[in-house]
Parts: structure tokens; C-alpha cells; sequence
């Protein structure tokens, strides 16, 4: 595989006159030159332009059907095995993103199927009462009309953890009719730009409308001319580049960040009994291999409930065996040094405290080598959430009840997102509510934590309602404007 | 070196099966904790021709039948080893193997049944329990349980011990059940009549051609023989493989 992969899409400039950056990537014994676009001022200046011209002339008048059916008919060519550019997504994307075949091609149906028409209505459905707001004026409850319109450009810069992340935001945008421009990651500078040709390629008045590109971050110039000329902008990663970003951007542009965050579970007695807590070790195991625990929904800590049939401890065995059989199916990807380093360190951490604990039976177990592909550690007391060393590592927290659980994970408020729950349904409800209390925005079960649902909350924000901006008339308008009708009595 | 860095648990270890198993752990690189429950020098000189051949050794006397003395045993291993990778369960309660003198059905007592049940199963029961958590403390382990291919074909029928060791074969199996999610494989070794040990030194001549004459392989298993396979199911080549019994007699029972 030795072709060189155009990334972005890039509407208005011309192909020939776009600079490009070649990076190399290689994993499972191939490698792939991806050539990403880097623009010059003028160009940043032109797209921006473009796009936003294009946008307030034809998709702010796009019928929001029109834009559903073009973003669907772009899913179906990627969820369509025989489709090349499906076909390229699976050659391509594991060799980028180091992520085995198997997983991309899970990740890549499960992604996509939830931008499919129904889903995409959900999405829809679930921020407004009525999504005719988005296509004109409706009737308010209050009195007088009221209509909804995305930002004129959105900027999204996007985060290359996980494979086809960057289309979660994209396919938002494009649904309050904004223009688009996005910011590849370097670490997953695909799928956005194919997915985008995709949509120029089922309605091209919507691909002028849209724009994915790259430039390298905190590089001063170009970057300004972006996050000059955006309305709002979008952006994903570490804190670091968040504050580095929000520092940057003009004081009267809306910044929307999704920040790192730390996922947990929980599993309660009820579940433990001998049939099923084999198979819920399997579930969370999962959740913990997807993706390698990149994601910010991914559990780094599970907390188990004494006075099971099976204890925390079992569980911890019937996790790690879990992980170590996954791993022929989903082989670990190659670690960087600092992730390798980072595992390491948890690690040797948990071994310390081994040492240092009441014995073996005790107080800290660690399960698994240094050289597996995966270690589980099992901590008998009750232990505060902390951040796993990641890429298949994880701790087995036992509670004496999963009520404590909402005061371990506490401190991490700021960071607090997603929390799998295995429990009847009573307590499932109490334990959500403490939950919610201290900020956690989404509650899956066991091995949905990494594949959030059509129309989820991301960060428990409203995804499309967080993008409008409202103009109402107000009913005196209204009524004022009956006085001057030409059939006025 | 199949076993270097691996340890082994070979209970029964100061003679016969249990001795030529060992070695050969050693032979292949392994720790090996020789287990034995009264000859003590035996043990050692196993430990010590282990040592000789290249592997480590440590002789630990418990009689595997009493939980007080496997625990014991199993807090050895945590501190001096820190590690279990396999379990091969060789151990049994004495048997006399003598067909001219075996004790017919009429003549056998509950509590000789009762024995054996404690030396087959019992004893397996009792050092997995207490062997477990520290051997699953990675995924990988493996349990080899010694039963006999007497359960198969009973050439000679010794009530007592032949329905122990089928009854080991029913727990290996429900064990291997349980255990393959925690990543623990169990299988059973089942070796035909091995000559010379001193279990079998009373199998006269005359019994022993009549086997040999009916094993497509034309000859008594050694101790050496049943080593091999002990070793294929305790180590890493048959990581795929559980509740399984793997006949170890020339061929004399088939399937």
C-alpha cells in the first residue's frame, strides 16, 4: 500500500494549488503516506469565504429532509461493505490509527448506522419539539414564532482517539445548517474528509457547503484566519490544547469544548450470580478493548458489590481472562513509549502498594504481567476513582455498596462523563440520581459504554440546541402587523 | 525450555509418575515444588537430580488430603515462588495393584471406596481451593489431573480406585467448565499400566503380557512416557485445550 491518501475536502480552492503535508503511518506490518492539505493564509481566507457564501445561499434554504437525506445516503456508502471508499475505511484505517481490523470494522458500522434517516430524526426529535424550527418560523407556545439557525461557520477541530469521532459534530452542523469547516487530527486524518466527499457526492450543493482541512495547531497565522472568521467554534482534545485554543479564539465567537473525561462502572450483587457474572466481565471487557480505552466514555475503574455469588475478586479473574482472550480476536495496538511508560507506571504503582498492603488475600491484588496485552488489578477496600494506565488497563474496585460509589468518584467531577451500571432496575435509578448529583451525564449498560446511543447528550449538552441561536417574533409583532394587512378592517 | 520462568506444583513428586514428571519440568527449565507426604529423602534427591538437570527445586511435604497442611503448603509457594502456573495432581491414597489378590465387589467396603474418593478427588478438591487464587492471578494456568485408563477399559476391575478416578474425570470436567472463563484449563491424564513403579510391582508377568499383547504399541507405559503428555497439557502448546482426557497406553483404549 504504498498510494498516497489525499486527505480533506476542500471546495472552491483548487486541488493544484493546495500545499500538503505527507505523514507516514504504519502499523500491522504496512504503512500508509497520508497527504494532509496546509493552506496559506489567502487559501484559509477563500475557504472560509466560500463556504460561508455558500452556506447563507443554499443550505440555510435546504429543507432539513434534504440535508438528512444527503448525510443518510452518505452513512449507507460507508456502511455498504462492497463500496470502495467503504472498502478503503477498512484497508486504510488500521494501519492510521493503529487500531486492529476488526475493531475499525465494528467501530465503523456502529458509528455510522446511527446517522442513518431514523437516527438522524431522533437527533432531531430528541433537542427540538418541533424541528420545523430549523426550516422557518413556527408558532411558540408563548405566543408569536419563533425559527432556529445554527451558527453562519462553524469550526470544528476535531480529536483523532478514536476513529470516525470527528463525524459526530460534523453531521450536527450540517443539521442547524451551518457552514462547515473542520480541523483534521493527525492521528485519524480520514474519515471526516471521505465522509464529507460522500455527502458532496449525494447532493453537491450541501459539498460546497462544507469544508475538512488541517493546519498544524498553535501554528499562528493560518490558525487565526480560522478561528477568526468562525461564528462559534467546536473543539475536542486534551485541556492543555483546549485552554491553548480558548486563549486564541476572539472574545465574542462561542467556544464549545469537549474536554478529556474518565469513565467507570459499576456492578451491583444482583448481577453477580453465577450465570451472569461471567458473561458481564465479557460485556465490560469490551467496553474496556474498544478503542483501547482512548474514548472519553471508556471505564478505567469498575466498581464491584460484595455479597455476590461471584466477589469482586472472581470478577477481577473472570475480567482479566476476558481481556486475555480478546486479545486474539483484537490484538492490542503497538504502544507509544509514552503509553507504554504510562501502563508501566500504574503498574508499578499498584505493585508498591502490594507490597506495602496486608497480603495477597488482602489488600492488593495485580493480575496479569507486565508483558500481557491487558492487567486488571483487584484493590479490596474501597478506593477513589483514578485515571488507569489505559490501553487495557484497569482496576477492580470492591464496595460493600454501590452507594458509595457516587462519593469515590467525586473528585473528578470536572471530568465525570459516562458510567456503565449493571443493576435491577430500582436501584439503578437511585444509584443514577447520585450520580447525576455530581456530574455524570450518561448511563449505559455494560458493553454499550463505548457506542453511544443516536442522539445521545455528548457531555450532557444538547448537541443541536447548544448550536442555535433562536429569533423570535414576538407576538405584539404579530399582532401590530394585523393593523397594517391590507384586508386590515 | 518450555517452563523457564514457569512454576509447577507436582504433588506425589518423591517417586514413579510423580518423580519422572517433575524431572522433566526441570529438564524443560520449570520450578518445580516436589511435593510428598512421608519420604522425605526421596523428595530432596528428586529436588536435588531437578537442580542437576537445570531447573530450580523445592521439596514441601503436605499430605494433600488435609486442608490445614495444602494451606500451609500454598503459603509456601506464595512467598518463596509468588507464582503458580500449573498443578499436576499426581498424588493418590495407596493402592495395592494386585490382580490375583484384588478384593471382588462383595468383599470391598464402603470405606475403601471412600479412600480412594479422598485420594483422587479430595486431594484434587483440596489443593485447587487453596491453590487457586494465587495460580489466577494470571490468566493461563493449568490443572493435569492423574486418573487412569482403567475408567475406560476396566482390564482389571479395582471397584475402589477405577470409580475414584472416574469421578476425578467428572471433576476435572466441571471444573474445566467453571474455570475456562478465568482463563484455568483442566484436563486428566490417563495412563495405562506403568511398569515398573511401586504401585505395580505386584502385576505378575503373566497380566502384564496379556495387556502387552492386546496395546497396539507392544509394551507397558514407563513413568517417562506419562510424563510427556503431562507436560504437553501443563504447559502453553495446548493452551486451546480443556476437559479433556488424553490416554497415555499404547493405544489399548481408543477415543
Amino acid at each position: 500500500m504504498s498510494d498516497l491518501e489525499q486527505a480533506g475536502h476542500l471546495p472552491g480552492i483548487p486541488a493544484d494549488a493546495v500545499g500538503r503535508r505527507i505523514v507516514a503511518h504504519e502499523a500491522w506490518g504496512e504503512t500508509v503516506a497520508v497527504a494532509l492539505p496546509s493552506l496559506s493564509e489567502e487559501q484559509a481566507k477563500a475557504l472560509c469565504g466560500h463556504v460561508r457564501i455558500r452556506a447563507r445561499d443554499t443550505l440555510r434554504r435546504m429543507e432539513t429532509a434534504r440535508i438528512v437525506a444527503a448525510i443518510d445516503r452518505a452513512s449507507a456508502c460507508l456502511l455498504d461493505r462492497s463500496h470502495p471508499l467503504r472498502r478503503k475505511a477498512e484497508a486504510l484505517l488500521p494501519v492510521v490509527t493503529g487500531y486492529d481490523r476488526e475493531t475499525v470494522r465494528l467501530g465503523l458500522t456502529s458509528t455510522l448506522k446511527t446517522f442513518r434517516r431514523p437516527q438522524l430524526l431522533r437527533f432531531l426529535a430528541e433537542d427540538f419539539f418541533n424541528p420545523g424550527v430549523l426550516d422557518g418560523f413556527q408558532p411558540a407556545v408563548k405566543g408569536g414564532f419563533v425559527r432556529a439557525q445554527g451558527p453562519a461557520l462553524l469550526l470544528h477541530v476535531w480529536a483523532g482517539n478514536v476513529p470516525a469521532l470527528a463525524l459526530w459534530s460534523l453531521v450536527a452542523g450540517l443539521l442547524v445548517k451551518s457552514g462547515t469547516v473542520g480541523k483534521l487530527a493527525l492521528a485519524e486524518p480520514l474519515t471526516a474528509g471521505w465522509f464529507a466527499r460522500a455527502i458532496a457526492e449525494a447532493d453537491p450543493e450541501l459539498g460546497e457547503c462544507l469544508a475538512v482541512t488541517w493546519w498544524k495547531g498553535g501554528a499562528g497565522a493560518v490558525e487565526a484566519v480560522f478561528l477568526r472568521e468562525a461564528d462559534c467554534v467546536m473543539a475536542y482534545g486534551g485541556n492543555e490544547t483546549l485552554a491553548a485554543l480558548r486563549a486564541k479564539v476572539p472574545v465574542a465567537t462561542r467556544f464549545l469544548p469537549h474536554g478529556h473525561r474518565i469513565g467507570f462502572a459499576m456492578v451491583a450483587r444482583e448481577a453477580l450470580d453465577s450465570r451472569r457474572a461471567g458473561p458481564l466481565a465479557r460485556l465490560a471487557a469490551h467496553d474496556v478493548v474498544r478503542y483501547e480505552q482512548q474514548g472519553c466514555y471508556a471505564p478505567q475503574m469498575l466498581f464491584v458489590e460484595r455479597g455476590g455469588a461471584v466477589a469482586p475478586g472472581e470478577f477481577a479473574r473472570h475480567l482479566a481472562h476476558a481481556l486475555a482472550a480478546t486479545a486474539s480476536r483484537h490484538p492490542r495496538r503497538r504502544l507509544e513509549a509514552g503509553e507504554a511508560a504510562a501502563i508501566a507506571a500504574w503498574r508499578s504503582a499498584y505493585e508498591m502498594r502490594a507490597l506495602e498492603g496486608e497480603g495477597p488475600s488482602g489488600g492488593t491484588e495485580l493480575l496479569g504481567d507486565l508483558a500481557d496485552p491487558w492487567s486488571v488489578v483487584h484493590l479490596d477496600a474501597a478506593t477513589p476513582l483514578s485515571p488507569s494506565g489505559l490501553n487495557r488497563t484497569v482496576a477492580v474496585v470492591a464496595v460493600d455498596d454501590l452507594a458509595e460509589v457516587s462519593g469515590l468518584v467525586a473528585p473528578h467531577r470536572a471530568y465525570l462523563q459516562s458510567a456503565g451500571i449493571a443493576a435491577a432496575p430500582a436501584r439503578l435509578f437511585r444509584l443514577a440520581d447520585d450520580l447525576a448529583g455530581i456530574g455524570v451525564t450518561r448511563i449505559s449498560a455494560l458493553g454499550r459504554m463505548t457506542a453511544p446511543e443516536a442522539g445521545w447528550h455528548h457531555d450532557g449538552r444538547f448537541s443541536l440546541l447548544d448550536l442555535v441561536t433562536v429569533t423570535e417574533i414576538e407576538h405584539s409583532a404579530e399582532a401590530a402587523a394585523e393593523g397594517f394587512a391590507p384586508y386590515a378592517d | 525450555m518450555r517452563f523457564r520462568d514457569r512454576a509447577v506444583l507436582v504433588t506425589g513428586a518423591s517417586r514413579g509418575i510423580g518423580a519422572a514428571v517433575a524431572t522433566a519440568l526441570a529438564a524443560e527449565g520449570g520450578l518445580v515444588i516436589v511435593n510428598y507426604r512421608q519420604d522425605a529423602a526421596a523428595a530432596e534427591a528428586v529436588a536435588e537430580r531437578c537442580r542437576a538437570l537445570g531447573g530450580q527445586a523445592l521439596a514441601v511435604a503436605a499430605d494433600v488430603t488435609d486442608p490445614a497442611a495444602v494451606a500451609a503448603l500454598a503459603e509456601r509457594i506464595a512467598e518463596e515462588v509468588g507464582r503458580l502456573d500449573a498443578i499436576v495432581n499426581n498424588a493418590f491414597a495407596p493402592y495395592r495393584f494386585d490382580p490375583d489378590h484384588r478384593p471382588r465387589f462383595r468383599d470391598t467396603p464402603w470405606e475403601a471406596y471412600q479412600r480412594q474418593f479422598d485420594g483422587a478427588v479430595r486431594a484434587a478438591y483440596t489443593v485447587v481451593q487453596a491453590l487457586l487464587p494465587l495460580m489466577t492471578r494470571r490468566s493461563g494456568g493449568s490443572i493435569v489431573n492423574l486418573a487412569s485408563d482403567l475408567v475406560a477399559r476396566p482390564s482389571i476391575p479395582y471397584h475402589d480406585y477405577t470409580t475414584a478416578k472416574a469421578a476425578l474425570i467428572g471433576f476435572s470436567r466441571n471444573l474445566a467448565a467453571e474455570l475456562g472463563p478465568i482463563g484455568v484449563r483442566v484436563n486428566c491424564v490417563a495412563p495405562g499400566l506403568v511398569y515398573p513403579t511401586a504401585a505395580s510391582r505386584d502385576t505378575p508377568e503373566e497380566v502384564r503380557e496379556a495387556l502387552i499383547a492386546q496395546t497396539p504399541l507392544r509394551r507397558l507405559a514407563t513413568t517417562e512416557d506419562v510424563a510427556g503428555p503431562v507436560l504437553f497439557l501443563a504447559g502453553d502448546e495446548s493452551r486451546f485445550v480443556t476437559g479433556q482426557v488424553l490416554y497415555v497406553d499404547g493405544g489399548l483404549v481408543m477415543g
